[in-house]
């Protein structure tokens, strides 16, 4: 919490005051995001399965994905490698023995990992750096109509997604691309990585705040103002861990920081659209940056149940998307653990790309996508001097990492020249003592070997992005 | 161009200015064809005299297709399958909605073939979809022969539950440093 000075909670709570003092006054309200997580629209049937289909729904009709979770989908992911046989491909995906093996190299998690990061068209090509170097093998995508998010470009188009509210024109491609992924699906929110990224931002990872003010009605105020940026204050939790109330939290005018015209209508808050700078979801603190939306807009509502709810959505750019799911870790790691494939979610991104066109390409980097928070009042002030975003220098090697796998999947991407694995990346680096070599191959007993210590080796993924 | 005109027009298509264009070979004097048979509908064909493999030659083949269609400025295309009447032994690939979506799936891009062994006269046939193995002739005896394909390009939202289509630019990304021209 920000240990606050005199002077600048009375200014705070004077200002909050005036949320309920008569029109015409300066009004400022506060927020503190208690949670964040895509505007994916779960339609599923809550813990309900069906084969190896996991909450099948109006959503994704077979459920979420299920990419290397199990030895068919392996195979059938492996048979699009051009330099592999059908025997080789048989005995990765049925690896010899099973997690309770105490060999981490012959266990599933890491032969499958290790597999899976080189499935190019040739046997050098690492895979999550250089995705379209590798077949598409497909990936379940949202039918359902319903979504959330804003109309961005103005348009009802045949395709658009209708709001839960009925508003038609709908642009949330994002949510069709990667809607089913199993990470990010689940019903309350429950999708591991929504989970995992929330727990990470509640203990302390990053804080978002919103500061919303104007000289009118609060409720009814055309020429109101919206503030949405970092905080480096942590996140205060009340007795029941939940996000507290009323505490105060400082804004950072950085460069996730962003300050739009708004206009509240009936208490609903809702932005111009312009471009929008605040953090982008993290669960690692390599990931923290800025999610950039680019002709973005922010609704904020005060539900009928006295909570509130925010809305952002614009354009993102696929690669700090692609970078963003992928990289925290590695590929391998993260498609095994999380059941997803970052080749099928490299070209879904790419195919319902539909912003920020670009001319020299004749391509869109951009594709439209909406965030949803659960805001909790809050003070939210100026810091007594302008300051930066703090870094942790303790954490450099990972942003370093981090930014360098990140930025070899771009050159690669805009040269098409496909790229060696820069020696600062997490792609091919030890994990419970089980590097990868080339070709797809699990190296037992080099780099650092974590399982010294009495862990489950093999069976689950204790990778550390540093 | 009027459609009128471009109807039934043979039209030689030299490599592009582009990125992806510079990366390829440039291919010989008739080696690709691209005919505008109706309106977006064009019949594309790859000729040569020394056989390689029929997976380069098809990747080639898809390559320039996936060309065309930017060309074209288009962003993708459906493949049309070339099936002779009774050649059902191999599946027509079923549309499913619920199942996964691709940008490409090149199990499916299957051309037609024809080729002339030792110099003869006549084109010898050969059809993915009738079931027979691949040209059983010894491949040093081939001395001709021809990849077609026919394709239908279009603009905006790509169809990815049709199993023939193609996203033009993600195609043309994965095959750019695969493929060169057959002589």
């Amino acid at each position: 919490m920000f240990n606050c000075t005199r002077k600048v909670c009375c200014i705070a709570v004077m200002a909050a005051a005036g949320a309920h003092t008569a029109a015409a006054a300066h009004w400022v309200k506060g927020y503190v995001v208690g949670f964040y997580e895509p505007a994916f629209r779960y339609g599923g049937r809550a813990d309900f399965s069906r084969g190896t289909e996991i909450e099948p729904g109006v959503d994704c009709p077979h459920g979420s994905t299920i990419h290397f979770a199990v030895p068919a989908q392996v195979a059938k992911s492996l048979l699009l490698v051009p330099w592999r046989t059908k025997e080789e491909v048989e005995a990765i995906a049925n690896p010899p023995a099973d997690g309770l093996n105490r060999d981490p190299a012959g266990v599933y998690f890491h032969t499958w990992r290790a597999a899976s990061a080189y499935r190019g068209y040739n046997r050098d090509i690492e895979t999550y750096i250089n995705p379209f170097a590798a077949e598409d093998p497909g990936q379940p995508e949202v039918t359902s109509r319903i979504g959330e998010g804003f109309n961005l470009d103005g348009k009802i188009k045949p395709g658009d997604f209708v709001s839960p509210d009925g508003e038609e024109g709908i642009d949330n491609e994002l949510y069709r691309a990667w809607g089913c992924d199993a990470p990010w699906r689940g019903a309350n929110s429950n999708g591991t990585l929504v989970l995992r990224s929330n727990d990470k931002m509640l203990e302390g990872l990053y804080t978002i705040v919103i500061r919303v003010s104007g000289n009118k009605d609060p409720m009814n105020d055309d020429e109101a103002t919206l503030e949405i940026g970092y905080s480096p204050d942590q996140i205060m939790k009340d007795a029941r861990g939940n996000v507290g109330s009323d505490y105060s939290y400082r804004i950072l005018q950085s460069e996730q920081y962003t300050k739009l015209k708004a206009r509240v209508k009936d208490g609903v808050v809702e932005t111009e659209q312009a471009d929008i700078h605040m953090p982008q979801i993290a669960w690692f603190y390599n990931q923290l940056r800025d999610a950039f939306f680019r002709e973005g807009k922010i609704r904020v509502i005060v539900n009928s149940d006295g909570t509130v709810a925010g809305l952002v959505g614009g354009y993102r750019d696929w690669r700090d998307l692609y970078a963003q799911n992928v990289y925290a870790q590695s590929g391998g790691v993260q498609g095994v653990r999380e059941h997803e494939d970052h080749v099928a979610l490299y070209y879904a991104l790419r195919r319902h790309a539909d912003g920020m066109l670009n001319t020299k390409t004749g391509r869109y980097d951009g594709i439209s996508c909406a965030y949803r928070m659960k805001l909790t009042p809050a003070f939210v002030v100026d810091p007594d001097k302008p300051m930066a975003i703090p870094s942790r220098e303790s954490e450099a090697r990972g942003k370093e990492g981090y930014d360098a796998t990140m930025a070899a999947m771009i050159k690669a991407a805009e040269t098409l020249v496909p790229q060696e694995v820069p020696p600062a990346s997490r792609e091919l680096a030890a994990t419970d003592g089980i590097e990868i070599g080339p070709g797809g191959v699990p190296i037992r007993g080099r780099g650092r070997k974590r399982a010294a210590d009495g862990k489950a080796q093999g069976s689950s993924a204790h990778s550390d992005p540093q | 161009m009027k459609p009128g005109i471009a109807l039934g027009m043979v039209v030689w298509f030299c490599l592009a200015a582009g990125a992806a264009d510079e990366m390829v070979p440039p291919a010989g004097s008739g080696v690709f064809t691209a005919k505008q048979v109706r309106p977006g509908t064009f019949k594309l064909v790859v000729a040569g005299h020394q056989f390689t493999s029929r997976g380069e030659i098809e990747k080639y083949l898809a390559y320039r297709a996936a060309r065309l269609t930017i060309e074209q400025g288009a962003n993708w295309f459906t493949f049309k399958e070339d099936r002779a009447k009774g050649e059902s032994a191999v599946p027509v690939p079923a549309r499913d909605p619920e199942g996964p979506r691709y940008s490409f799936r090149m199990k499916y891009f299957r051309p037609g073939w024809r080729y002339k062994v030792n110099g003869s006269p006549t084109w010898t046939r050969w059809s993915p979809f009738s079931g027979a193995a691949f040209i059983s002739a010894d491949p040093k005896t081939i001395t001709d022969f021809e990849v077609s394909a026919e394709i239908v390009v279009h603009k905006g939202p790509m169809d990815d539950a049709d199993p023939l289509a193609y996203e033009a630019y993600a195609l043309s990304d994965l095959l750019v440093n695969q493929v060169s021209p057959p002589k």
